[in-house]
């Protein structure tokens, strides 16, 4: 079969149906806080056990993709990470609705999130074989060198103060230190209380500190939510492709990068999306703005959670090891259908796999139409929406999703009492970005150092471990680039400024 | 990022929550005393230890600069009087309809919750229309969203120790 026959496979009424589906159910529960794209996933699994293979995975791939939008409704709207994926989204979609620009950010997002997918799917279609040998090559060296290349993002956030950012994210390390300890089992920081046995979920802890501030200063006043523009502006698509166009460097290179974070088993979307924002503001000539709400930074998280999705498939379908914990997931659908993942199922069930991708691109394109009707919708919603109500709905919606998650009430409170103290820091200066950006990548970073500790000792070569391996050379030099090239850049105009002088 | 916040001139309030977060550092290094694997143990302390350089830093820095008058101005730019009382309810709204939770349910504490939060938000009149209009809607989202999470996506909400 060409793969013309596989394209046709995949256009049938009912893929096209369940595609449709897939991105719209996805999009809905990825826009609701708490629940994440992995839930989404897993809720309607059992749905696909008597489907034909192909079609099951194009239903969950489209499932997957739409909530990794989804999560951008909710980031832009409430300043809240719908999934972790949007946690980077929040720096500048919200500040561009609080000016107005709410309908913008959408459909940027949209736009955004269609292109990583389709670079994510492309990659997963002609370099799935030799990626997934990437996959393989990351050890927990280069995870710790990636965590701490992810860390050097809060000389980004700290709000113009990098010792609050540094003290933020030390906060946030040691909150991800809280419980028990992943390689040796000790019990840490819960002085006694059970409640604190489980740790500090993530994604409760984003919701409280993302969202719970947020809502405190909500009730305060009797100011609207967002700034309302008298006249409709619709979608202001025109408007996005424009600034979409301008952006194609960034938008490729956050999707590659997406795609190439989303092959790296257990990294997802919340880093893919945390790194491309990096390097879109190092490289950006408007760097200054970012986090003020400006269209690149959404450009580059967005397009860079949904390349993750097709780059997470690559491991899962090639190795037969999830790229992302929804991968996991659907991992474990196609083994109850007894379709086996492996090297050889690119040409044993060429039909399935190849009809899955086509489908998995098909779904990114309806998401276009789809994304951008729902986002209009909902920010309609919220924008209309008297704050009487909206603010119950979002406390309410809190407080069901953060349950949700591992139905914990402990869970909820932790949630609220995060909130609180996130609003306390906020207001003195310590924004919550790098906390969250410390206990997300606290886990990673400590898991990763510790195993090349051991490694490294056991072996007795601690600096080849940590400085001897060409991959983690790479990540170390982007990391201390991305740290310096501020000051190289304003030393460079400098010298440009005095050379011109003369 | 979101930077609703403005900071005075001076920074008191950065001092104290600098000494704050280094007496956290101080118990949670208290605390890795009683681990006994040093994998459990190094990152943690590493991390505290890093912690109280910094605050140590924040607050040499902000003493050398003065703190003149250490009050942060407050976090909304609004354009009336900004309302603690409202903001304290919210909290204790959300606060006390999860900790009755294991004995009211999921559904009668959203209820109370939803009912409460929904009187700090509200600066309109509430005409007899505006009461029936959000009783209902009140009502619709809080069943909706319970119907959702408890029948379709399976999610097992406490019902209540009361209700069983």
């Amino acid at each position: 079969m060409t793969g013309l026959d596989y394209l046709w496979q995949a256009l049938t009424p009912l893929n096209l149906l369940l595609a449709l589906a897939g991105v719209v159910a996805g999009t809905v529960i990825g826009s609701l806080p708490g629940l994440t794209a992995t839930m989404a996933v897993a809720v309607l699994v059992p749905i696909t056990f008597s489907m034909e293979p192909a079609s099951a995975l194009i239903l969950m791939g489209a499932i997957y993709t739409g909530a990794i939008y989804g999560g951008a409704y909710s980031a832009i709207l409430l300043n809240t990470p719908g999934t972790p994926s949007a946690i980077a989204t929040t720096f500048d979609g919200y500040p561009m609705a609080k000016r107005g620009d709410g309908d913008l950010a959408i459909t940027l997002a949209c736009i955004s999130s269609v292109v990583g997918g389709l670079v994510g799917a492309a990659f997963l279609l002609g370099l799935a074989p030799p990626l997934a040998e990437v996959a393989l090559a990351f050890g927990p060296v280069e995870y710790f060198w990636l965590a701490v290349f992810g860390l050097t993002l809060i000389s980004a956030l700290s709000d113009g103060n990098l010792l609050k950012g540094l003290i933020g994210a030390c906060f946030g390390l040691l909150l991800a230190c809280i419980g028990v300890a992943e390689i040796s089992a000790d019990i840490r920081f819960t002085f006694g209380s059970q409640v604190l046995l489980g740790g500090i979920e993530t994604v409760s802890a984003l919701i409280g500190l993302y969202c719970i501030p947020v809502m405190i200063d909500l009730v305060a006043t009797p100011d609207r939510h967002l700034k309302v523009t008298t006249e409709s502006k619709g979608f202001r698509l025109r408007e996005a492709l424009a600034e979409s166009w301008k952006s194609k460097f960034n938008l490729v290179r956050s999707s590659v990068i997406g795609t190439l974070v989303g092959i790296l088993p257990g990294a997802g979307g919340s880093i893919a999306g945390l790194v491309a924002y990096s390097e879109a503001r190092r490289s950006s000539k408007r760097s200054e703005s970012f986090g003020t709400g400006e269209p690149e930074g959404i450009q580059a998280t967005e397009s860079a959670n949904n390349a993750t999705v097709g780059g997470g498939f690559i491991p899962t379908l090639v190795l037969g090891i999830p790229g992302t914990p929804p991968d996991a997931v659907i991992l474990g659908a196609l083994l109850i259908q007894g379709v086996r993942t492996g090297p050889s199922l690119f040409t044993e069930n060429g039909a399935i796999v190849y009809t899955f991708i086509y489908g998995l691109i098909l779904a990114t394109v309806l998401m276009l139409p789809a994304g951008l009707i729902i986002g209009r919708y909902a920010y309609k919603s919220i924008i209309t929406i008297p704050k009487a109500l909206l603010v119950p709905t979002v406390a309410f919606m809190t407080m069901i999703g953060t349950y949700a998650i591992r139905n914990s009430i402990s869970d909820v409170v932790i949630m609220i009492v995060l909130g609180v103290i996130g609003w306390f820091l906020n207001r003195f200066g310590f924004s919550p970005s790098p906390i969250v950006l410390g206990l997300i990548l606290g886990r990673i970073a400590e898991q990763g150092f510790v195993q090349a500790w051991t490694i490294g000792a056991a072996t007795e070569d601690l600096t080849g471990m940590f400085f001897g391996r060409p991959i983690s050379l790479v990540i170390i030099a982007f990391t201390l680039v991305s740290l310096f090239y501020p000051l190289i850049r304003k030393r460079w105009s400098m010298t440009k400024g005095a050379v011109n002088a003369d | 990022m979101p930077t609703e916040f403005k900071r005075g001139t001076g920074d008191l309030a950065g001092t104290v929550t600098a000494v704050v977060f280094i007496l956290l550092a101080s118990l949670a290094l208290w605390d890795t005393t009683s681990m006994t694997d040093s994998d459990s143990y190094v990152f943690p302390r590493a991390i505290a230890a890093a912690m109280i350089v910094f605050c140590i830093l924040l607050i040499g820095y902000n003493l050398l600069r003065g703190t003149a008058d250490g009050r942060d101005t407050d976090a909304v730019a609004s354009s009336g009087a900004v309302s603690t009382p409202r903001r304290v309810g919210l909290v204790a709204a959300m606060l006390l309809s999860s900790l009755v939770m294991p004995w009211t349910g999921f559904l009668l504490s959203g209820v109370l919750a939803f009912g409460a939060i929904m009187l700090f938000a509200m600066y309109d009149p509430w005409t007899p229309r505006r009461r029936i209009v959000f009783l209902l809607a009140a009502l619709a989202v809080v069943l909706g969203f319970y119907t959702l999470f408890s029948k379709v996506l399976l999610v097992p909400l406490p019902v209540g120790f009361w209700f069983r």
